[in-house]
This record gives C-alpha cells, sequence and structure tokens, in this order.
C-alpha cells in the first residue's frame, strides 16, 4: 500500500520516507530480535460469536538460547503477556506447557528451547456480526538467555474476521502438539499425598504401577531446591524427597506442581501438606 | 586382579567423596541466623578484604554483572549507587563481588572494574574480584543481583533478592519493597528482620564450568 502509493505519486516520497523511519521509533529493534522471534498466533481462522477459541505466542529460540517457565528456577524470569482486547473479550491465564529443568550444576532453571507456544483462551462477547474485523493485540516482556540474557518487548497483533462457522487455522497443529504438553488432572485412581518431614517435602505418588522416577517441578520457584530430586519406591508407586528451598519462610499448606513421567505425561499436582507425618515435623 | 579391585574402590571411595562434599557445600550454601562464613578476596585496589576483620559493623554483599540486564537496571536507574550512597554513609561496609570466569560475561581486570565504578558513580566500600568463584560458591550466590547482608555479630541476617519485583524494567524500582534497606533499617532499630531471606531474581552467576 505504502509502496504503491509512492510510486504513483513521486511528489509524495518525501512524506513516504518520513513514514518509513517512524515504525523505527514506534517499535524499536530490541538485541532480543536476534536470538528469539514471536509471533501471535490463533487457533482458528475466524472469531465465533460467544465461543472461546485460543490465541499464542510463538516463540521460535535461536540453538543454545532458551526462555523461562512460569517458575523460572534458580534465574530468570518468565514471559508477561498483555492482552489488548476488543471490548467485551476475556483473557484467561497462559496455559504453560511443561518446561526441561536446564541444569548448570549446582544450579537449574526451568525453561523452553528451540520452540515453544504460550497459549491462552480468549472469549469473545455473543454478539458480534459476521464479517466484523476484530483486532487482537498483546504485549510480550520476555527474557531469553543463553550464556548471557537479555531482556525483549514486542507488540503483536492480529486481525481475525468474525465468522459463525469457522474452520480451523493452518497453526491448529501446533496447539495440538502444544496441548500434549500441558499437564492434565490426575486419573481419580491415583492416589497423591505430601507431607512436611525436616527439611524436605516428600510426595507420593501411587498410581498401582510403578512409574520410571518422574521429575517434580513445583509452581512456586521459593518452595523447592532445583537440585536433583531423590525417588524411592513405594508399593504401587513412588516417593519423591523434594529438598525445601533455604528461601521458604513458613509453612506451606498445599504443595503445588507438575509431576512429569519419562513417557512424557505431565500431570497437575495439588495436594494439602501434612505438617504432622509420620516422623516429620513443621518447619 | 586384587590390586585393580584396591583401585576401583579406592577411585569409588574418592569420587564419592568428592560428591558428598560437593553436595554439602552446595546444599544451602549459607543459612540465615547462621554465622556467615569467613572469606577473603582481592578487591579492585589490590587490597586484600576479609569480612571478619570488619566484625561490628554491618557488611552487604552485592553480586555483580556489569552486563546482566538486571544489574543494569539497578545501576542505570542509579538504584544501586543510592543505597550504596546512604548505607555506606550510615557505616556500612559494602562489598560488590564479582565471581564472573574469566571469558564469562561481566568477568572484569581491575582496571576495568574502577572504571567502572568511576563512569556508574558507584561507591561501594571496596569490589571484590572472585574470578575462580570461590566466595560466590561458599556463599551459594545465584543471580546478579543476589544480595546478603550480616550483623555486626558476623551472622547472616538477610539472603536474597534486592527487592521484591523480579523483572529488569527500571519503572518497577520506586513501587518495589527493598529487602536490603528494610533489613538494614529493622537490625539497626533492634527488630527481628521481617523478610530475612527471599528468592533472588537476575541473571546467573556466569561460574567457571
Amino acid at each position: 500500500m505504502l509502496n504503491r502509493s509512492c510510486i504513483r505519486w513521486p511528489g509524495v516520497f518525501f512524506a513516504c520516507a518520513v513514514w518509513l523511519v517512524i515504525p523505527v521509533f514506534g517499535s524499536p529493534k530490541s538485541p532480543a530480535d536476534e536470538h528469539v522471534q514471536l509471533e501471535l498466533i490463533s487457533e482458528q481462522n475466524a472469531v465465533v460469536p460467544g465461543k472461546e477459541l485460543w490465541f499464542g505466542i510463538r516463540i521460535d529460540l535461536q540453538d543454545g538460547w532458551h526462555t523461562y517457565w512460569t517458575n523460572p528456577g534458580d534465574s530468570g524470569e518468565a514471559a508477561r503477556i498483555d492482552w489488548h482486547l476488543p471490548a467485551g473479550y476475556e483473557a484467561g491465564a497462559i496455559q504453560w506447557p511443561y518446561p526441561e529443568r536446564l541444569s548448570t550444576p549446582p544450579f537449574a532453571d526451568y525453561g523452553y528451547e528451540h520452540q515453544v507456544l504460550l497459549m491462552a483462551p480468549v472469549r469473545p462477547p455473543a454478539q458480534l456480526k459476521d464479517g466484523e474485523t476484530q483486532k487482537i493485540a498483546a504485549r510480550v516482556r520476555y527474557l531469553v538467555c543463553r550464556d548471557v540474557c537479555i531482556p525483549g518487548q514486542k507488540q503483536l497483533e492480529l486481525t481475525l474476521r468474525v465468522n459463525s462457522a469457522a474452520p480451523a487455522s493452518p497453526a491448529g497443529e501446533l496447539f495440538r502438539a502444544t496441548r500434549a504438553r500441558l499437564p492434565v488432572p490426575a486419573p481419580p485412581s491415583w492416589k497423591i499425598s505430601a507431607a512436611s518431614m525436616g527439611d524436605e517435602f516428600v510426595l507420593d505418588l501411587k498410581s498401582g504401577k510403578l512409574a520410571k522416577t518422574p521429575l517434580f517441578l513445583p509452581l512456586h520457584a521459593e518452595q523447592i531446591e532445583t537440585a536433583p530430586q531423590v525417588a524411592s519406591a513405594l508399593p504401587g508407586g513412588v516417593r519423591l524427597h523434594l529438598k525445601k528451598s533455604k528461601h521458604l519462610l513458613k509453612p506451606i499448606p498445599r504443595l503445588e506442581g507438575v509431576v512429569v513421567f519419562a513417557s512424557g505425561k505431565a500431570y497437575v499436582v495439588n495436594v494439602p501438606v501434612s505438617q504432622s507425618g509420620k516422623g516429620s515435623h513443621t518447619q | 586382579m586384587n590390586g585393580l579391585m584396591e583401585e576401583i574402590m579406592k577411585r569409588n571411595l574418592w569420587s564419592s567423596l568428592v560428591i558428598t562434599l560437593l553436595l554439602v557445600s552446595s546444599a544451602y550454601g549459607v543459612k540465615v541466623g547462621e554465622s556467615a562464613p569467613e572469606f577473603q578476596a582481592t578487591d579492585s585496589n589490590g587490597h586484600v578484604q576479609k569480612l571478619s576483620v570488619n566484625r561490628g559493623k554491618f557488611v552487604v554483599l552485592e553480586w555483580h554483572n556489569n552486563g546482566c540486564p538486571y544489574t543494569e537496571k539497578h545501576y542505570e536507574s542509579r538504584n544501586m549507587q543510592r543505597l550504596q550512597n546512604e548505607w555506606t554513609s550510615k557505616g556500612v561496609v559494602w562489598f560488590t563481588v564479582i565471581s564472573s570466569a574469566p571469558g564469562q560475561q561481566g568477568y572484569v581486570t581491575a582496571q576495568q572494574e574502577n572504571e567502572y565504578l568511576k563512569q556508574m558513580g558507584a561507591s561501594p566500600t571496596a569490589a571484590l574480584l572472585d574470578p575462580q568463584g570461590d566466595v560466590g560458591r561458599l556463599y551459594s550466590a545465584k543471580t546478579t543481583p543476589h544480595m546478603f547482608v550480616v550483623n555486626p555479630a558476623g551472622v547472616l541476617i538477610y539472603d536474597g533478592a534486592i527487592d521484591s519485583k523480579p523483572t529488569t524494567d527500571q519503572a518497577d524500582i520506586p513501587s518495589a519493597k527493598n529487602y536490603v534497606s528494610q533489613a538494614l533499617e529493622e537490625a539497626i532499630a533492634g527488630k527481628p528482620v521481617s523478610t530475612p531471606t527471599s528468592r533472588p531474581y537476575g541473571c546467573s552467576v556466569k561460574y567457571a564450568h
């Protein structure tokens, strides 16, 4: 559009040149841009009135670089998304796929390498007219690190039309793949319990069969050390010994996090912490 | 055969001993309420600084990496310089500690550090050069910044973040609670420190691998 008008009216070339410069000031190129690309994508290619749809920030990282989970671990910082949505829209929380444990002994971070999709549900209002355009925008603040860290922020946007019968968009596959990495509630037959015992929490996971040693990822950074976790066998399950963080000041009522098995399955853990378990004492 | 077995056992014993020592030293590092471990390090002016010499004074330790965006947040805003000024003028000893290994981000020579301090208008009591990471590992310093406060009796009274807003955004500083100032104010007033520890935030300390 811009180029065409510049060609059509050579007299306004100067104005075009100014126009081309403005975006440089409006959205400054960040040093992080060299190592990471962000894009706002939608699972569907149209908005269906009143029907929840999923948006995601796709983060593509250069080899060697990583960004962070909601609990970044010993260093780093999770990305934040501020949605700018048309009136009547409501955005839900980011659904964090389970991360990798990125270890640099004796410390470790929880994060993602290569690519991650940070997806969130958005509910549009029920009263929308077919054919209307809807501008979805998001400001993302993030940190990427390799041996050094670079913060970045990006203003992203996407325009969709309202269509009561929306077909899936090509990005659907990435949403499906990411959903497979979202922790799900544990099956009701499982018994999960946690207790505070001295300088550790013990997390008992009884699924009826002996699972390969899982990894527990705490939702909150200041509760559990990122150190490797020790597991011991229980009848029908496994006990994880989780070293309390030295930054934990008071007893915690619940243990919240994600347990990831070697199979790649991840389950939500949100259980009360017994403060008077056998042989235990409260903090 | 026996000799070989003996050798293997000896090696295993040694490696498990080494691993145990590593685990013990890295498990907690230091703990609030306990004696802050003694250290010795050369500062950017070539003087040897020891923690124990400062018994009778409050000592602040500030882990530093001049290329880390979290460190930059507190230096470009002059927040760190203000803190250094305020507290050293009240008799507090302030050690900036640099544990970046040679070749890693934040590593500086003594001369480079002195130029940096001058350029930034920073006034710690001394900037300790810890390229081997000995002081950092002793304190289990995780991030830059990572702050510690030692009381006049040599007891660690604070271990954690500089403040309550774990971001790289300078705009967050005015509304953040500064845990170092809070710990010093409370301890000087004879009160218990209300937030004696918090999760430190920032870049990882760039130790030698």
